[in-house]
């Protein structure tokens, strides 16, 4: 049985998730559970504050963790008799699809994570959303796409401009 | 009655006198907008207007948020009838029927029929809160921890259970949820969690900057990836609503009404599931069943009224127990905190007098809206219309500054970013998000309430179970827990995946 075939548990659900990749997110949730449970255990219990012990920090975290192994267990038995050890790995999505993606997510990462906080929020603001509209429609019409970068300027900075004005002069917020 | 009656009356002023109410004009038409633009949902619109609120009054803050919520949730529609996208996940059951009038060249009549049952849809659920959250608020009066601690698990349990079709899935996201809401500091000894030598952490994890993250750069990364879509058509007919439709379907007005702003009233269930279960319900009750999802004007009613009764709905649980009905809903509810507004049981004391200010403020939202509705046609078409390519990053940058702007911590934009890229990977493995948004919401209710149970009982358990509110709470949680696994549930004739996709 191909993962195309393997049928969901859910009759009637959208393009669930195939069997290798629940089998493979079961065995990360189980490590992350198990790794909660052991730095739970590790906490201090406060024994001699609390005389009972029962307000351990500990508690909590490890009852969440402990359900997320366990669960993450069923998650597991599931996808193998769903045939996620026997079926083949993930047929690959469209390549435009994860290209669009990972530009995204570089994007975003490079300006939240880099830009903010080192540049004036603004200019940092309009150089993203130049980058991130230009670079998406560029292969659209080359004949027009002097003007769509032209565009994409000037939507750039004029979200950058109003961001700054709005936020920080209209409502008085800080900005990075 | 006539104190109600008082009490609903100052409302209202309350409302006006603020100059609250003129805000309702601006907040109604975000809210639309927001709820129109595939990608942008009513959870991502209420958080990124929070950060706008800052610097208003309490009052003037919750008018805004309020009609942020109650536009977005109905701004979806436009996008289902017209894309046959859902403009918010709350109006994927508009597609089935919307759309296919759109096609019929009826566009107009459907946005009509939309129009109308959401605007009631509203009105009746808020009739409800008036009536029923007051009293319900006394009753929650007498839940201690213990209770306090079962409805937090209820919530996790039945949002896991129906939020996604996989309740399996539901519960790890669920309790992720609530080992998130670990992170940093407890409350008894101010031990740091899971801090590792981290002052940031030790701080805790912000809700506005993981929610800002789980539902604005996930959405951002989801819409960037599928492929772009057009409108239907480019002319309309008109919207004006027929007379004829409400008498002809007031059944099912009214039964979309209750079933909505009872789904509401369920910690995390939220529109989608008020709207999917609405349409079920017209669908079996329907002489004209074979034309749903043909382009049905009642299927459309029952899906419009049941998200929109919903709102009110989650609102009831956040006013009367500090547990949100949804998604939106408990983005409202960490807004009213920062405000200084205390949700929760203590409310009926402290101030009886703010639900009646709700109250107030989602009718002047609902009819704020009604005339955008008729009105905005053709400029919420060209809204529709605007790239996906210049809208997303402009909407990135919002969510930074949302994440940002609450406490001033880079480290809360770092947060925002992972809380995105591991919303959106969950996302893509099929976990749904509510009962994660709701496990952050209530995890530090469950810690406190757990911890605060166990000291009061010397460590003995049993009061969990044995007192007569926790015994019902802890019955209809294990009931919830039940009626999920598959064996079981088929035994007391439940249907795997119901609901119509």
């Amino acid at each position: 049985m191909s993962e195309a075939e393997a049928p969901s548990p859910f009759s009637g659900e959208k393009a669930p998730a195939s069997p290798r990749a629940d089998l493979v997110t079961a065995a990360v949730l189980f490590v992350l559970g198990v790794a909660i449970v052991a730095h739970a255990f590790q906490m201090p219990r406060f024994v001699a504050q609390s005389g009972t012990g029962l307000t351990a920090p500990g508690i909590v975290p490890g009852f969440h963790g402990s359900m997320i192994a366990l669960l993450s267990v069923l998650l597991g038995v599931r996808a193998l008799r769903r045939g996620g050890l026997a079926a083949r790995g993930p047929v690959a999505q469209g390549g435009g699809d994860g290209r669009r993606l990972a530009l995204a997510a570089v994007l975003g990462v490079t300006y939240a994570g880099v830009l903010v906080g080192r540049a004036p929020f603004w200019l940092a603001s309009a150089l993203f959303v130049f980058a991130f509209t230009t670079a998406f429609e560029w292969n659209e019409d080359p004949s027009r796409r002097a003007r769509r970068v032209a565009e994409a300027a000037a939507i750039g900075l004029g979200t950058g401009l109003a961001v700054m004005l709005v936020f920080e002069k209209l409502f008085l917020l800080r900005l990075p | 009655m006539t104190d109600a009656l008082g009490m609903l009356a100052g409302g209202f002023a309350h409302v006006f006198a603020g100059g609250a109410a003129f805000h309702a004009l601006w907040a109604v038409l975000i809210g639309i907008v927001i709820g129109a633009l595939p990608g942008l949902t009513a959870t991502m619109g209420v958080a990124l207007l929070t950060t706008l609120t800052f610097g208003m009054g309490p009052n003037v803050a919750m008018m805004v948020l309020v009609c942020v919520y109650v536009g977005a949730i109905y701004g979806g529609s436009r996008s289902a009838i017209l894309l046959n996208i859902p403009g918010t996940p709350a109006s994927a059951a508009s597609t089935l029927d919307g759309y296919p009038l759109a096609r019929q060249g009826l566009a107009g009549r459907a946005m009509g029929i939309s129009t109308t049952g959401s605007w009631l849809g509203t009105l009746f659920g808020t009739l409800i809160l008036a009536l029923f959250a007051p009293s319900f608020g006394e009753f929650a009066l007498q839940f201690g921890s213990y209770e306090m601690f079962w409805v937090a698990m209820f919530g996790i349990i039945i949002a896991g259970s129906l939020s996604g079709g996989d309740p399996l899935k539901g519960y790890i996201a669920g309790f992720l949820g609530l080992f998130v809401a670990t992170i940093g500091q407890e409350a008894n000894h101010a031990y740091p969690r899971f801090a590792f030598g981290n002052g940031d952490l030790a701080g805790g994890l912000g809700l506005l900057p993981v929610l800002v993250g789980v539902f604005g750069v996930a959405e951002v990364l989801s819409s960037m990836r599928g492929p772009a879509v057009k409108a239907v058509s480019s002319t309309i007919d008109s919207v004006i609503p027929r007379l004829s439709d409400i008498a002809k379907y007031w059944r099912t007005i009214f039964r979309s009404g209750a079933l909505g702003t009872l789904i509401g009233a369920m910690p995390g269930l939220g529109e989608d599931i008020a709207a999917w279960t609405s349409y079920a319900a017209a669908k079996r009750a329907s002489a004209e069943r074979e034309q749903f999802g043909k382009g049905s004007v009642e299927g459309l009613m029952a899906a419009e009224t049941g998200e929109s009764a919903c709102v009110p709905g989650a609102i009831i649980p956040v006013l009367t127990l500090a547990v949100p009905g949804s998604a939106p809903a408990a983005v409202l509810m960490a807004a009213m905190m920062i405000h200084g507004l205390n949700p929760g049981p203590m409310l009926a004391i402290t101030s009886p007098e703010f639900i009646y200010q709700i109250v107030a403020m989602l009718i002047v939202a609902d009819m704020v809206k009604l005339f955008y509705g008729l009105v905005l046609v053709k400029p919420l078409l060209w809204i529709l219309l605007i790239p996906r390519e210049r809208l997303m990053p402009v909407v990135f940058v919002l969510c930074t500054v949302g994440a940002f702007a609450i406490t001033s911590r880079l480290f809360d934009i770092w947060v925002m970013l992972g809380a995105g890229l591991v919303g959106f990977v969950l996302r893509e493995l099929r976990f749904p998000m509510a009962p994660l948004v709701l496990g952050i919401v209530l995890g530090d209710l469950l810690d406190k309430n757990l911890l605060r149970g166990l000291v009061l009982s010397g460590g003995d358990l049993t009061p969990f179970f044995t007192r007569p509110i926790s015994m019902a709470l802890c019955a209809l949680t294990l009931a919830a827990a039940l009626w999920s696994i598959p064996g079981i549930g088929r035994l007391f004739g439940r249907r795997q995946a119901a609901m119509p996709k």
